[in-house]
């Protein structure tokens, strides 16, 4: 028999994270964040990663992200959209200027649709996002209709976490307002998708109709060991 | 020298400048400032970056929800018919033009409409966050910001830092001044009460033309009618289909998820030359999808506009009857060269048409390469597999079957009639709601929508009894 999707712990679930491994973060915000993965994941130990995530802050005593990660030297590079406002300094910026940390810094719009590109098995997308920025430098650019668009790749991950409201034992996932955000868009562009779940309920008593992320795009349930 | 106007006043002077109906995104800063006057009678809805439409005003410690925050990280509260989408959905409802107004700060912005408010060069790193998107994506871009930084201008000839979008800003509002940029430079239409022009002019870098009807900063808000989405038929709801239009409609060929009540009324009304873009072109009437519960009986499908011959073409999956012994009305007429079509695979169909309502030009799918669909276009590789490239489909006209709609038009389906819905409400100019219920604002649990109501202009209720039956008529 196949074994179950439902993991004790969420150090059994990151296991197999590997050095120099691509991961999806979910999130943003703290709603649909999935601590208790984070916090597992700096157990674990592996180094040399690649995280995909909307923000990187600053390390907060109450909160596990990315930038706890990175306060603990577990990234190599950053994809990201949000290091802080153009006044404000933060950790992960004064790393990447003493060369510690590579930074790659994507507009929301592009990220999400990379994202999904990879999700959905496209080869490339044209969209208008980031023409006539530094955004367009480097990028293969055509014109329809008498619009200029740029040809945005997929982009996708060895692993996504993510953050849910509930699950079933498929993976069947639901969200609660806003911690929907990146999360099911990035539970399909992982070869392993983890979720990270408030409660794990009976197959069957998750409406068809309400679940977002079906289960076949997650491979492995933990449930939250704190809120999140 | 007079005062320069609160950070409270600008804002108001900007919320003047918002329309009952509008979907408007407010940047961080000074732009979140504006919501304090977006008060619910407005009837504007608030877009915000991780995927929330329709937020109100801050939440209190009472009412805060851990799970619900804006862009910046605070808590929110929703307003009633307000929806709850996915990141993704944000920005595509943003690249696919249904983002009326975006409101941002700026670092600098020029005369000629640059905006750039995201990276000070010499910090090295900025953070685009979705302002680039909003600023690209939205159909109207007001800046909004102090006209000086510390006494250095801040309105340019020309941005010097790096830009968050060329030549798109159209108004800034500003503690001294109300600009609009045109064709022939930027005008001066407002001033803050008790300024000159001179004195402005002397802290903007940028040439200022002023305005033939000069006015002082005017804070009134418009007075507007309600928009009503409801009609009161379908004969009301598609009354200004004209000839030659594209119509996306169809569901997925069967009785659930069709809108018969539009397509009857389509009939009756009488355009011609009609595209439409289905999975089937009308198969129900001839395959189990739209079994009669009498023998004299038949489904209501796209065969009743094929046989007033309104159809002049169609883009579909499934065009062609799955039984040789009882050809759909569509295939008679395409034999009979009456009409054309063109044929598309299923996955491909949903995805031309997500590009359409998403703003995505094209794409690259592995669908149909070395086969007939390839023909006459472009196949590339990546990463050693070949894709096909496949252009958006966009609809002047959406006939979208649901289950419920409340009146701002926020829609929800019924099992298996979601199918092509849901990605057809996005993709057309007017999409046209058919739902068996209509409901107040708020009725609708926010996460369950499906179709958020800004892609939704009208709605019609199907009539108490309605049949997607229709007798059979011998010849």
């Amino acid at each position: 028999m196949k074994p179950g999707k439902v993991y004790p712990t969420a150090l059994r679930a990151v296991e197999d994270v590997f050095d120099g491994a691509v991961v999806m973060l979910g999130g943003f915000g703290g709603p649909g964040l999935p601590q208790s993965l984070v916090k597992a994941l700096i157990e674990q130990g592996a180094r040399d990663l690649t995280f995909i995530c909307n923000t990187c802050f600053e390390p907060k005593p109450d909160e596990h992200d990315v930038a706890r990660l990175v306060d603990h030297g577990r990234v190599r590079k950053l994809i990201t959209t949000f290091i802080g406002r153009p006044n404000q300094e933060m950790p992960a910026l004064d790393l990447w200027r003493r060369g510690k940390i590579e930074i790659e810094m994507v507009p929301q719009g592009i990220l999400a649709e990379r994202m999904r590109a990879a999700a959905t098995g496209l080869g490339g997308i044209f969209i208008p996002n980031g023409v006539g920025t530094v955004f367009e430098d480097g990028q293969e650019k055509r014109t329809f209709d008498g619009q200029e668009y740029i040809l945005a790749t997929p982009l996708k991950a060895d692993f996504a976490l993510i953050g849910a409201h509930q699950a079933d034992p498929l993976g069947n996932l639901t969200y609660r307002l806003t911690q929907r955000n990146y999360n099911p868009t990035m539970a399909a562009a992982a070869d392993v998708t983890i979720a990270e779940v408030r409660e794990l309920v009976e197959t069957g008593e998750i409406d068809p109709e309400r679940v977002v992320t079906p289960g076949i795009y997650v491979d492995r349930l933990v449930v939250a060991e704190r809120g999140i | 020298m007079a005062e320069r106007l609160s950070r409270d006043l600008i804002a108001l002077r900007v919320a003047a400048e918002l329309r009952r109906g509008q979907v408007v995104n407010l940047g961080i800063g000074l732009p979140t400032l504006v919501a304090n006057y977006v008060s619910r009678d407005r009837g504007i809805t608030l877009h915000s970056e991780n995927g929330v439409l329709g937020y109100g005003p801050h939440a209190s410690d009472e009412t805060q929800d851990p799970d619900l925050i804006n862009a910046r990280g605070e808590h929110t509260t929703l307003l009633p018919g307000g929806a709850v989408i996915s990141h993704n959905d944000a920005f595509g409802i943003v690249r696919g033009g249904r983002l009326d107004v975006a409101v941002l700060g700026a670092l600098q912005v020029s005369e000629k409409g640059g905006l750039a408010n995201w990276l000070v060069p010499e910090k090295g790193l900025g953070s685009p966050g979705g302002a680039l998107d909003m600023a690209a994506g939205a159909k109207r871009l007001i800046v909004i910001t102090e006209h000086t930084n510390g006494g250095a201008p801040k309105i340019l000839k020309e941005c010097t830092y790096p830009l968050t979008v060329a030549h798109r800003v159209n108004l800034i509002v500003t503690d001294l001044a109300v600009m609009e940029v045109t064709p022939e430079g930027l005008v001066l239409k407002e001033i803050a009460p008790g300024w000159l022009v001179e004195a402005v002019r002397e802290l903007t870098e940028a040439t200022l033309i002023v305005s033939a009807d000069l006015k002082e900063m005017d804070f009134g808000f418009p007075k507007e009618p309600p928009v009503e989405k409801v009609c009161s038929s379908a004969a009301e709801a598609v009354a200004d289909v004209f000839d030659g239009a594209v119509i996306l409609m169809d569901g997925f060929g069967g009785l659930g998820g069709m809108a018969h009540y539009l397509m009857l009324a389509l009939r009756d009304q009488g355009a011609k030359e009609l595209t439409v873009v289905g999975n089937t072109v009308g198969i129900a009437r001839v395959s189990a999808f739209g079994a009669p519960p009498s023998p004299d009986l038949q489904a209501i499908d796209h065969s009743i506009l094929v046989e007033t011959g309104q159809i002049r073409r169609a883009i579909a999956s499934f065009p062609v009857s799955p039984s040789p012994s009882r050809p759909s009305a569509f295939e008679g007429a395409y034999r009979r060269g009456e009409v054309e079509m063109e044929l598309v695979p299923q996955g491909t169909l949903a995805e031309r048409l997500r590009a359409g309502g998403y703003g995505v030009a094209a794409f690259y799918t592995p669908t149909g390469v070395g086969t007939v669909v390839a023909e006459g276009k472009e196949v590339r590789e990546f990463n050693g597999r070949e894709y096909l490239l496949e252009r958006a489909i966009r609809g002047d006209f959406a006939f979208v079957r649901a289950h419920k709609a409340d009146t701002l038009g926020n829609l929800v389906y019924r099992g298996t009639s979601r199918n092509f819905n849901a990605v057809m409400a996005t993709a057309a100019d007017i999409t046209i709601a058919e739902v068996d219920e209509i409901v107040e604002p708020g009725e609708l649990d926010p996460e369950a929508i499906i179709t958020p109501g800004l892609f939704v202009k009208r709605i019609v209720q199907r009539p108490p009894g309605f049949s997607p039956f229709q007798p059979i008529v011998k010849e």
